[in-house]
């Protein structure tokens, strides 16, 4: 077991550097900087050049690289251009916001997703499971961004059950209840429209999971034995049909930092999706690798997590 | 049966999402860019819904002319109340809360209501006497000029320090210093003894004397009318706070991103970073105390404006995407629409040269495609704008005349005759300079008898930057000339601006899109050693008329103005660009809302003071 995580461990250092190099190199190819955007006649290209020169832009590549890779070694992802702070304090103030937000997502995602998934296997083929297997396909057809707008359309102007924008309502002390009353009312709504959406997937998986293992040849074994109906449901068949929702969960882990581009700008949620979409356009490079970077290495420790989850539930993955 | 009807069922939703996918196709991938004072840049384009024949329909033309400047109160104003304001924007709210460190339009937005200029201006942008400050213009013998701001005794910063002459100076000194590293130093460039200060060779300013405590005197090298139009910097910094701070951390630092001051109207209270701030009255405020109890502004998304307005969850917003204004015009019978002509203008350029960066100046090339003046001519003559503007923009967009726009009324010249559509016209300049079909495909070869294909460069973004683009080329083509979008595409933001500015030979005619910013002065844009001349025009007329517009004797307005005129007739005669398309502006406001305006002389001078509510919650839709 632990020689195959710390096998496990040992690939994904050099995909992490790999991917390094690959972030920073797609950045220095895309078209403009910071400044090409400043198309204004008393900012003059001498005065550019020399902010230029400042920042390091005109050295090569490899220069550049090694002064941004030793930075993050020592924890600094450098300046934002635009938002004229350290990146690493930028992040975190948008990291803590896209977190809560991801939870409790994820958290809606699972309260729906397993009794609609056990429903739908258990009663295969019944009008019920018809009815949930119609609105997987529906979740899969919605762009997530359409669906956020009818949502915010529905509850948030027509109903007015729920704040529209933002992550807390202006005005109030970090840290009173009040506060964090605010934070999480403004939270369920774009929380629920991205875990209606993304929930449909993992439903599908335990279905087919579940239908498939009904008809395994322990749970005959089981049925049998004379076990009860529900302890075979609950015992042996639910057990098993977990296997493919624990292998998704460390993806979904990865999830918490990412964020999602369209539901922030829609409710005007400063997250990380959010940050990711601005920076590009204002093309703040440096937040942007930052950025790309620790996606990347959130989904390649997700992908990590994953496998460890699957090894320590099914034996047999374990890689010889 | 069942499946059969539950099948309907689901074709049934599938049509619902489809007319819901079409009615929210207006995408919000658009970029701008923007300074807040200065002449910047934008994409030429907004996206817009897809308008055509239902615009016909229901004839949902607007004009800019039926829209006031000024919000038409509605009863009288209560004690307090908090006004809702929303920021619309595409571009981020960074939270560089100051005036010498700011960059994205979105802060200046939320830093107008706590923070003021010294100087204020009339709708021309130029100083009055009525801001925080008088000053006074001494010429001297030398040939420099002396301007003397005189802080009126009531003005306060937030924490109760008096304003003084200091800050101010301390202002100059922090954008003079080597160590600042914004873009405000063109602001302060041709104060005396600026230059030696900048590059770090003497402690103090030579030209800037502090009378007394109240009174800053600033010298200049030469008189120039810009410094009387908008161009002084007159934003003083609190020294008392900023002193301790070293000036490469000022704009990271909590007094500029947390708890800024300034000596406006409003108060900050709290900021939520990237989404929100609260305000609350300055009842110190040296114009009088304001209104309301305080303001609330929040960050609205593009797609959502239109409900936060009916909703009342906004009562003000900065600016509302005029493409939705069709739309909503029925619906949102609570605001009233306020409307102006923006300041920009989307132009075509014809590339006449290159940029000579030894020299510093451009250089014409005699031999370029569309050397010609009658072939531009021509081209102005084929398009049709005014068609252009209703049909893409709902008339909120409209022909333009001439480079200075209708924003500066003293300025902009509305009896210059200039091309208006008419083929027939532009057919017959062809046929006078030479451009004949000879080899009869329809398409006319250059006097030379060669083969002529124009290449034009167009910014993608938005929803109508492709059929405009198309329509341009079609509109050229009647006239009998090829035109082809350079690589067959329209191009990034940035590239294009890449390309166009390294006069990249496969250009030769451009789409472009300039912000005016607040003074008429266009050697910035138009003269000969400016980099941002696109088409690398020049001639010596232009740089004479450039040169006296922004010399001493156009202190004198009546001359400026002449200089002027007779510039915008050059430009007019020479057509190194043509204007295609002025804007407009539009702010909805809340009909509780007293005393509101989106006039220069009001907006620009912060007198959101004035502002008061008629009730204590919004009005809402009947």
């Amino acid at each position: 077991m632990w020689k195959f995580i710390v096998r496990r461990l040992l690939i994904t250092l050099p995909q992490i550097v790999l991917l390094s190099v690959l972030v920073f190199l797609m950045a220095q190819m895309m078209p403009g900087d910071a400044l090409t955007g400043q198309v204004d006649p008393n900012v003059s290209p001498e005065i550019k050049e020399q902010i230029r020169e400042r920042l390091g832009l005109n050295n090569p590549w490899y220069v550049q690289y090694s002064d941004w890779v030793t930075g993050i070694a020592q924890g600094d992802f450098g300046q934002s251009f635009r938002f004229k702070m350290p990146v690493t304090e930028l992040l975190g103030q948008r990291l803590a916001n896209t977190f809560w937000l991801s939870l409790v997502t994820l958290i809606f995602t699972y309260i729906i997703a397993i009794p609609l998934g056990i429903t739908s296997g258990r009663y295969n083929d019944t009008l019920l499971d018809q009815a949930i297997t119609g609105y997987t396909y529906l979740g899969f057809a919605t762009p997530l961004f359409i669906f956020a707008l009818v949502m915010v359309w529905v509850f948030g102007y027509q109903l007015g059950w729920f704040p529209t924008s933002g992550s807390v309502q202006p005005g109030l002390t970090p840290g009173s209840m009040d506060y964090v009353i605010s934070k999480f009312k403004h939270l369920l709504l774009p929380a629920l429209s991205m875990a209606l959406i993304a929930t449909v997937s993992t439903v599908q998986y335990l279905r087919s999971e579940i239908v498939d293992t009904k008809q395994k040849d322990f749970i005959i074994t089981a049925r049998a034995k004379g076990a009860s109906e529900s302890r075979v449901y609950n015992r042996h068949i639910l057990r098993n049909s977990l296997l493919p929702i624990a292998a998704f969960f460390g993806w979904e882990i990865t999830s918490l930092i990412s964020g999602t581009i369209f539901i922030e700008q829609i409710f005007g949620y400063p997250g990380m999706g959010a940050l990711f979409l601005e920076t590009i356009l204002l093309r703040d490079y440096s937040v942007v690798t930052a950025l790309v970077l620790l996606f990347g290495t959130a989904s390649i420790l997700g992908a990590l997590l994953s496998d460890i989850i699957l090894s320590l539930v099914d034996p047999r993955i374990r890689i010889k | 049966m069942k499946k059969v009807s539950f099948s309907k069922l689901l074709l049934a939703l599938m049509l619902v999402f489809l007319l819901v996918l079409a009615a929210c196709s207006g995408g919000s991938d658009e970029e701008t860019e923007g300074t807040d004072s200065g002449t910047d840049t934008e994409e030429g384009t907004e996206e817009g819904t897809e308008d055509g024949e239902e615009a016909e329909e229901s004839d949902g033309i607007y004009s800019i002319d039926d829209f006031n400047v000024d919000k038409t109160n509605e009863g009288e104003a209560i004690e307090g109340g908090t006004l809702n304001y929303g920021l619309v924007s595409d571009t981020v709210f960074e939270g560089v809360l100051n005036r010498v460190f700011y960059e994205g339009n979105p802060d200046y937005e939320v830093l107008k209501f706590f923070d003021e200029n010294l100087l204020a201006i009339d709708n021309n942008f130029n100083y009055t006497q009525e801001g925080a400050a008088e000053w006074d213009l001494t010429e001297n013998e030398d040939g420099t000029v002396t301007i003397t701001f005189n802080i009126r005794d009531n003005v306060n910063w937030h924490d109760g320090e008096p304003v003084t002459a200091e800050d101010l100076l301390f202002a100059y000194e922090v954008i003079g210093s080597p160590e600042y590293e914004g873009v405000r130093y063109y602001y302060i460039e041709s104060v005396v003894g600026m230059a030696d200060y900048n590059a770090g060779e003497v402690d103090t300013i030579s030209g800037i004397e502090i009378v007394d405590e109240k009174t800053l005197a600033v010298t200049f090298v030469e008189a120039n009318p810009s410094l009387l139009a908008s161009g002084l910097w007159s934003s003083p910094l609190p020294k008392h706070i900023f002193e301790e701070i070293p000036i490469e951390e000022m704009a990271e630092s909590d007094a500029v991103r947390v708890n800024p001051i300034g000596f406006g109207p409003f108060k900050v209270e709290t900021i939520t970073p990237g989404e929100s701030v609260t305000y609350s009255a300055n009842e110190d405020y040296w114009r009088g105390a304001p209104k309301l109890d305080g303001i609330t502004l929040k960050v609205v998304a593009p797609q959502v404006v239109a409900n936060e307005l009916e909703t009342g969850g906004v009562d003000v917003v900065d600016s509302f995407p005029t493409d939705q204004y069709p739309d909503v015009e029925e619906s949102l019978t609570n605001v009233e629409f306020l409307g102006q002509i923006d300041n920009a203008y989307t132009y075509i350029g014809f590339k006449l040269g290159s940029w000579d960066a030894d020299a510093g100046e451009v250089v014409m090339d005699p031999d370029a495609k569309m050397a010609d003046v009658n072939l531009r001519r021509a081209m102005w003559y084929a398009v049709d704008n005014d068609t252009v503007g209703e049909r893409f923009y709902n008339g909120l967009r409209w022909a333009g005349t001439t480079l200075i726009i209708p924003s500066f009324p003293d300025y902009h010249d509305p009896t210059i005759e200039t091309p208006s559509y008419d083929l027939d016209e532009a057919n017959r300049i062809l046929d006078e300079a030479g451009y004949e079909d000879v080899t009869g495909d329809g398409l006319r070869e250059n006097p030379d008898g060669e083969e002529l294909v124009i290449k034009f460069a167009s910014m993608s973004g938005g929803d109508v930057a492709e059929p405009i683009a198309n329509y341009y080329i079609q509109a050229w083509e009647q006239a009998g000339l090829n035109v082809e979008l350079v690589d067959g595409r329209l191009m990034e933001f940035n590239s294009f601006y890449d390309r166009v500015e390294a006069d990249d030979p496969d250009i030769d005619i451009y789409q472009g899109a300039w912000g005016t910013g607040t003074d008429v002065d266009q050697n910035g844009l138009y003269g000969r050693t400016a980099a941002y001349n696109y088409t690398r025009y020049a001639s010596e007329e232009n740089d004479d008329l450039l040169a006296r517009g922004a010399s001493a004797d156009s202190m004198d307005i009546e001359y400026r103005q002449e200089v002027y005129k007779d510039w915008q007739q050059l430009m007019v005669d020479e057509i190194p660009v043509f204007p295609t398309l002025y804007r407009s502006k539009l702010v909805p406001v809340n009909n509780r809302v007293t005393d509101w305006s989106i006039q220069t002389e009001w907006a620009l001078n912060n007198k959101f003071h004035e502002v008061g509510l008629t009730q204590e919650d919004p009005v809402l839709p009947e």
